[in-house]
């Protein structure tokens, strides 16, 4: 409680109270604090409202991509349920109506063929949204500082996301950007809920990756993707920006590459895609009332 | 008697702005049915781990995802438990606008004689058609109030041991409102509207 109260009465105190006394060189005079904070005010609305438009951007891409899987899986099930459909009926006289039934079933094949590659690529663009989403969120949540620009004793003060001082750590010396919370409390915050949403992204490549290797026996591409395969061109980049690292493949989670999952497993990638497993959407929220609460935004 | 007969047709009109209520409530609960359903179709799949495919090493992932489907299902349970509670106030608003007819015919001024509450004038119902169509629309809606509640009951023992069939034949029986024919309450309105249509 004491050191709240001291961090409260702003600058006078920033001597006094022992954390502080090391980073003298963040904006110390009376002064640039004072025109520190609303610099760092704007700064911290902006980002947060970035935050909040990305949650709702990840929540329409993710169901986008879900309609397009689950388009891909419709596609990939008709046309399985149609192949075996087609050989039972026919298996009788097989000899007399092969070439006819093969004619048919090649013409089918190729042209529900084609549709699964139409899904697959919606599937991968939406994807492609749902990564950049998340490398946003790192760059926003990496964005909440307010650094001194210039030198500190010159008449016109200016202030900047990028530091110029290796003294200066853009925090204001620890005092509360609007009621309460340092620039410390509000990236804690920004990164409890980025970390959920670089998880899920995890996952959600997995999925990804068993959705895009669906495919019917005849397909005659053999080699199905792996983890380590970018999925789209630019893939890795974004997602080392996220400190995601494809090759940290989780090697047990492949147990055996599976072409043909049955519909059940297929359903249950479908629901896992769903649930959105990672993210806790009460906390997400719990986050953003008391990030708005503290800032007087309301964030709904 | 004339002027009665016109107030009654103006409870009919509120009825019919109760009845599009209604409509809309019902909309909505089979639209929260089909949410319900098919999450209590899933749940048994979720249960064996041999339907998680390349997810089964993944931590925890199972309980993780049943845990969130059934708070899911728990969240839209809740809300058919308020759609439900918002379709007994329509009932109740018709049960009403039943009492207060009931209430005008025998509190009013002037008591009327049999004959009077039978009269028919050209083409306009009587007041006894009135105060009749108006108990049969409260009575059907009441019946298809508790058949709705108890689907809603059914629901939520099915998901315990679910059964595709059953959440079929449930479903069916929700969307078809049995107990609100719709030629009837259109014929009601005939009667009641005849001079509107000549």
């Amino acid at each position: 409680m004491e050191s709240r109260l001291s961090s409260l009465s702003l600058s006078e105190s920033t001597h006094q109270s022992p954390q502080n006394s090391g980073v003298k060189s963040s904006p110390s005079s009376v002064s640039v604090s004072r025109l520190w904070r609303p610099a760092a005010q704007r700064n911290m609305k902006n980002q947060w409202s970035r935050l909040n438009s990305l949650r709702h951007e990840w929540i329409s891409s993710s169901s986008t991509a879900r309609s397009h899987a689950t388009s891909l899986v419709n596609a990939y099930l008709s046309q399985r349920h149609f192949r075996k459909h087609l050989l039972s009926n026919f298996a009788v006289n097989k000899n007399a109506l092969n070439s006819s039934v093969n004619f048919i079933y090649l013409r089918l094949f190729s042209a529900t063929a084609s549709e699964l590659v139409l899904h697959q690529d919606e599937l991968i663009s939406s994807y492609k949204d749902m990564v950049t989403t998340v490398v946003n969120m790192v760059n926003t949540s990496a964005s909440m500082r307010c650094f001194l620009k210039g030198a500190t004793n010159s008449p016109f003060i200016q202030f900047s996301s990028t530091s110029e001082d290796t003294n200066d750590n853009g925090d204001g010396g620890g005092i509360p950007v609007f009621t309460f919370y340092p620039i410390s409390t509000f990236e804690k915050l920004a990164w409890e809920m980025v970390e959920m949403f670089k998880l899920e992204l995890y996952l959600k490549r997995l999925l990804v990756i068993e959705f895009l290797s669906l495919r019917s026996k005849e397909d005659p591409i053999n080699k199905r993707l792996c983890w380590s395969d970018e999925i789209y061109e630019g893939e890795f980049g974004n997602l080392s920006r996220c400190n995601l690292d494809h090759r940290e493949a989780p090697e047990s989670t492949f147990v055996q590459p599976n072409f043909q999952p049955d519909s059940d497993i297929l359903q249950v990638y479908l629901t896992a895609w769903l649930t959105d497993v990672n993210i806790d959407k009460l906390r997400v929220d719990d986050i953003f009332s008391e990030v708005g609460e503290d800032m007087h935004v309301n964030y709904v | 008697m004339e002027a009665t007969v016109k107030k009654f047709q103006q409870k009919f009109k509120r009825v019919k702005d109760d009845m599009d209520k209604w409509d809309d409530l019902h909309a909505r609960l089979v639209s929260q049915f089909r949410n319900a359903s098919s999450i209590i179709g899933r749940l048994q799949l979720l249960e064996s781990p041999k339907n998680y495919g390349s997810l089964k090493n993944l931590d925890n992932i199972k309980n993780t995802i049943f845990t969130k489907q059934m708070e899911s299902l728990q969240k839209i349970l809740l809300s058919m438990t308020k759609t439900l509670e918002e379709l007994n106030g329509v009932v109740f608003s018709l049960a009403k606008t039943v009492r207060d007819a009931k209430q005008q015919v025998k509190g009013g001024s002037v008591q009327l004689s049999m004959k009077q509450l039978h009269q028919r004038i050209g083409v306009k119902p009587s007041i006894a058609d009135c105060l009749e169509g108006l108990r049969i629309l409260h009575e059907m809606y009441q019946s298809e109030y508790v058949l709705k509640s108890s689907v809603t009951s059914a629901l939520v023992s099915l998901a315990l041991k679910p059964s595709v069939g059953d959440l079929q034949s449930l479903e069916r029986l929700l969307v078809d409102q049995p107990n609100i024919p719709n030629e009837e309450v259109q014929s009601i309105y005939d009667v009641i509207f005849a001079e509107e249509m000549c």
